[in-house]
């Protein structure tokens, strides 16, 4: 049953399939449903760790393909962390973190910024923007979910 | 994660690869394009930067599929086309050899 799901989902490109079974973790745990805004401008890595959080832990998943997009959704949906990228055109990461943060509805939502940068200078300063964590890419899609549920104490 | 639920995960990766390939053959192109007009003396600003943003997003994605080696070398062509060091003929001819064993890679992948 868990495999056909998927595999409609998986030629669908839908993921509305999934969503409706939030609650119930694939995985074979029980699952809350947490609700998670993905906000990255590359549409292969927003649509992996959608695919990711869904299938592995049963969360429900909004995604944005833009920092502006992300505002507009993070007010809208009131989700319960956003997973933010840091390189994006336009509105970058970090501007679009300090926008959240200066609206009241969505000032205290939990911001984990997605990066492909690993020098150490790069890591400091995103540390210091007050973010809870910093992941990096490339992500592991098996554990992209036990690592954000570990850094929100979801477990 | 239960065997089962893996196994779909995996199924489901392998649909979405078979999806973005097109768009990561493009940016291997782009390296491609860019190591051999480096090669030829001739990279431009534009190409250079293009080149640094492709190997950039390689990096950041080619791991999440399993292909490890892919983010390293990705992410080494990052660092050399960024700017912050000169482009001698010996990183010219690795960014070539980088360039090359990205599309091996990317298409071997099934």
């Amino acid at each position: 049953m868990q495999r056909l799901k998927l595999a409609e989902m998986a030629q669908s490109g839908s993921r509305t399939i999934i969503q409706k079974a939030a609650g119930t973790g694939r995985g074979g745990r029980n699952t809350v449903a947490h609700r998670i805004l993905i906000i990255d401008d590359e549409d292969d890595i927003r649509e992996v760790a959608a695919l990711s959080l869904e299938t592995v832990a049963g969360w429900e998943v909004v995604t944005a393909s833009s920092g502006a997009q992300g505002l507009a959704k993070a007010a809208e949906y009131q989700p319960e962390a956003i997973l933010l990228d840091v390189m994006m055109p336009g509105m970058d990461g970090p501007t679009t973190f300090r926008e959240l943060r200066k609206n009241p509805a969505t000032a205290r939502i939990p911001v984990l910024l997605l990066t492909a940068k690993v020098q150490s200078s790069d890591q400091r300063r995103f540390a210091d923007l007050g973010v809870a964590a910093v992941l990096f890419k490339p992500f592991d899609p098996l554990t992209l979910a036990t690592q954000i549920a570990g850094v929100l104490g979801w477990e | 994660m239960d065997p089962l639920a893996q196994a779909s995960m995996v199924e489901a990766l392998d649909r979405m690869w078979a999806r973005f390939l097109p768009q990561m053959l493009e940016r291997v192109a782009i390296l491609e394009s860019a190591s051999a007009a480096l090669a030829n003396g001739n990279l431009n600003v534009e190409q250079r930067g293009a080149a640094n943003s492709a190997a950039h997003k390689l990096a950041g994605v080619l791991g999440t599929f399993g292909l490890t080696k892919g983010t390293v070398l990705a992410r080494e062509a990052e660092i050399l086309y960024s700017g912050e060091q000169e482009t001698d003929p010996e990183s010219a001819q690795r960014l070539g050899s980088i360039a090359a064993q990205l599309r091996v890679l990317v298409e071997q992948r099934r």
